[in-house]
């Protein structure tokens, strides 16, 4: 019986010449579902112009704007107060002070400096443009999130996979070793090896793809949290392999390598889908925690740790915030923008996994 | 012999060589890293190379790190954690460490994020319970469609966002708490040690002061998963008959909820509330960097930062929360033993907001 006709009230097409009715695949009836959640597709639509925002749209915008997001302007936070300037600010188009400017006296930008806007105004003590680097730290934080999630599902799916197809003595070394990463303290463990690893790493950015330290946060967060999808692999794989086709693929002479490729791999893919979507909001929460903590995205590279901790100043070196530099907008802009990602990517999640539901009646 | 017995014993011993994987890795990446633990003891820039050979020498770090570490482990097993690199007197004739000892000043920190975490879980149960209770009385109706969004949305707030957000207002803009630091519980005659920002002020209620919005950014982060999870479970415990026979003699809905249901939900909450702990420490973790409290996160930070890292107090922290998350999740897996013998394999519903994986069904 194809899935197809398990459909409650959709009619079969019945072509006049031909009798054959094409099943749909689990695919396709998944897409189907998924575009009458509406949830789902506001969230889909979201990270869709998040993205063209985030990767086309931040250089447009830098162009547009005749500034970098690594500019600083120093006339555009408080002379003596260091409060930042609030959104939709001209400020005066220049990177230095001005030469009159002494110790004790800060002397207005030269005559005829032209003004330049800064959308969201500027991002903490230091003055950059804060709508620029919310643009360009959304592509670092999407990039970590996405990376570490491809990483991890790479790691946990072969030894899942391995772990569920061979069983025994692999299964059993691969579950004490989900045990111990489990364990870890992991955000206590990202800091030390964060700050542990040199420059080496943190500089490497296959060759100017990504910005700084980006590839190290992938590489240290997808070494962590690998074992989700290693123990959802591993489950299907147990369940997968005693079934009848397999046994079948068995009969017919197929190798052990090539019933996984063939014959199981393509069983886990809904599940890993639904869980890398969900896992991409997991990693890009952890990167904001631990740059914001300091050990993650170094500045001047944008990212939204960085840019949640500008206005704060970090752990050890306290901003202290009184009424005269108080300014709302540094925190609010990121926090906005990490919150509505995740809410995004959980809502899409969660409407995937009803999608590709077997038991699922919508 | 008891019939748990070789079952903890097994348990500790996995534990003690998580421990020392854990303490290795400390190691490993500090040999890995480029600092100059000598700067803890002298002035480098003026030090001449032998000063410094010495000052390598009194901390312990001109060995291998192999022979540091095994010494450490040596040490350790004795019961002595060592001292801290961070020295009470510097000077560059200094014969030997006079670091805090790491033991004395992770128990001080430890008590810290103890204080943060359980009162913050004391507020996540008076949350969370109601909350729960109420979904499941009605469901599907506006207080549990309510409740739901709200879960949801508390499940994709950072706590970061949520800690600087409530500070930034809250403290910074309305002056109703203190924008951060932290006082003690009980009083303290003297405090020399130099982790300790907070020596000046002690007693319950400027303790409580400043540690509410912690609470609260502590409960907030949980209660969405807690409520959901009690909701789930309550409707499981409605459905049982021991609740019709209830309902059939005639207690009245509130007697059926509180006496009859609820405290057949408390099991896989303890349960949960075990597996939780290492996120807890994560939690406390930016709680204490954001709001400057002297846990064992912000030790850790000040311990990263500035001179370079010491060495054993990150190990000696690694230590102490390891063992505490050890120790808490076997406990826990004893007393749900004890409460209920036919233990059920996974406490984790999986509702429509909780299950994270979702993949199980799919075969």
């Amino acid at each position: 019986m194809s899935s197809g006709e398990l459909e409650a009230g959709r009619r079969i097409p019945v072509p006049a010449q031909e009798t054959r009715v094409e099943a749909d695949s689990p695919w396709r009836i998944a897409w189907r579902r998924l575009r009458r959640d509406r949830v789902a597709v506001a969230s889909g639509v979201f990270l869709v112009l998040l993205v063209l925002a985030v990767f086309p749209g931040a250089k447009l915008a830098s162009v547009a704007l005749g500034h970098g997001p690594d500019d600083l302007y120093p006339y555009a936070v408080g002379t003596y107060t260091l409060k930042p300037d609030g959104p939709w600010t001209w400020v005066p188009d220049t990177h230095a002070l001005s030469p009159e400017s002494t110790d004790t006296q800060i002397a207005p930008a030269p005559k005829g400096t032209p003004d330049t806007l800064l959308v969201l105004g500027a991002d903490g003590p230091l003055g950059h443009d804060l709508f620029l680097r919310l643009l360009y730290g959304g592509q670092v934080s999407l990039e970590v999130g996405v990376g570490a999630t491809i990483i991890a599902l790479l790691i946990g799916v072969t030894l899942g996979v391995l772990a569920g197809w061979l069983g025994g003595l692999v299964d059993g070394a691969l579950a004490r070793l989900t045990d111990l990463v489990m364990a870890l303290p992991i955000l206590l463990i990202l800091l030390m090896l964060g700050t542990g690893i040199g420059d080496g790493l943190r500089r490497f950015t296959f060759w100017g793809l990504f910005h700084d330290g980006v590839v190290q946060l992938m590489l240290l967060i997808g070494a962590f949290t690998w074992y989700y999808p290693a123990r959802i692999a591993r489950s299907q794989m147990l369940t997968l392999r005693n079934r009848e086709f397999v046994e079948a693929a068995r009969m017919v002479g197929a190798r052990g390598s090539s019933i996984v490729r063939r014959h199981l791999l393509p069983h886990l893919a809904p599940a890993l889908v639904v869980y890398g979507t969900i896992m991409v909001a997991t990693a890009l929460m952890l990167e904001v925690g631990v740059t914001f903590l300091g050990a993650g995205i170094q500045l001047p590279t944008a990212s939204w740790g960085t840019l949640l901790g500008q206005q704060w100043g970090s752990a050890l070196n306290p901003t202290v915030t009184t009424p005269d530099n108080f300014q709302p907008w540094p925190t609010i802009a990121p926090s906005a923008a990490i919150f509505l990602t995740v809410v995004a990517l959980n809502q899409l999640g969660e409407g995937l996994r009803e999608a590709f539901d077997p038991a699922g009646v919508r | 012999m008891p019939a748990w017995l070789p079952y903890v014993l097994r348990r500790l011993a996995s534990s003690v060589v998580i421990l020392l994987l854990l303490t290795l890795i400390t190691f490993l990446a500090f040999a890995k890293t480029p600092s100059q633990p000598a700067s803890f003891l002298i002035d480098v820039r003026y030090a001449t190379p032998a000063q410094v050979e010495h000052a390598r020498h009194v901390l312990g770090v001109d060995r291998p790190i192999w022979v540091q570490y095994g010494r450490f482990v040596w040490r350790a097993v004795h019961g002595d954690f060592g001292r801290s690199f961070r020295q009470n007197r510097g000077g560059f004739t200094v014969t030997s460490s006079t670091g805090t000892p790491v033991a004395g000043e992770v128990l001080r920190a430890g008590a810290v994020t103890g204080g943060i975490a359980l009162g913050g879980a004391v507020l996540l149960f008076l949350l969370s319970v109601p909350l729960g209770m109420l979904a499941a009385a009605k469901p599907r109706s506006v207080v549990d469609r309510a409740a739901a969004g709200v879960s949801m949305l508390g499940i994709s707030t950072h706590p970061l966002v949520v800690a600087l957000l409530l500070q930034l207002f809250l403290a910074s803009k309305w002056h109703l708490v203190p924008q951060s630091g932290y006082c003690y519980l009980l009083p303290k005659a003297t405090s020399a040690s130099v982790y300790d920002p907070a020596a000046s002020c002690s007693g319950p209620a400027h303790w409580a002061s400043h540690l509410l919005i912690p609470w609260v950014v502590f409960a907030l982060f949980f209660v969405a998963l807690y409520s959901r999870m009690i909701r789930a479970r309550m409707l499981e415990v409605l459905g049982e008959p021991y609740i019709r026979t209830a309902r059939a003699k005639g207690a009245p809905q509130r007697r059926v909820l509180v006496r009859h249901a609820l405290p057949n939900t408390v099991l896989p909450i303890l349960t949960m509330l075990a597996m939780d702990i290492g996120t807890a420490v994560g939690i406390c973790v930016y709680i204490e960097a954001v709001f400057r409290l002297p846990g064992l996160g912000y030790t850790t930070l000040q311990s990263m930062g500035g001179a370079g890292l010491d060495l054993p107090m990150l190990v000696g922290i690694t230590i102490f929360t390891g063992t505490v998350i050890v120790v808490l999740n076997l406990l826990v897996d004893l007393a749900a033993v004890a409460i209920d013998p036919t233990i059920r394999t996974s406490p984790r519903s999986r509702s429509r907001l909780l299950s994270f994986a979702g993949g199980t069904s799919q075969a």
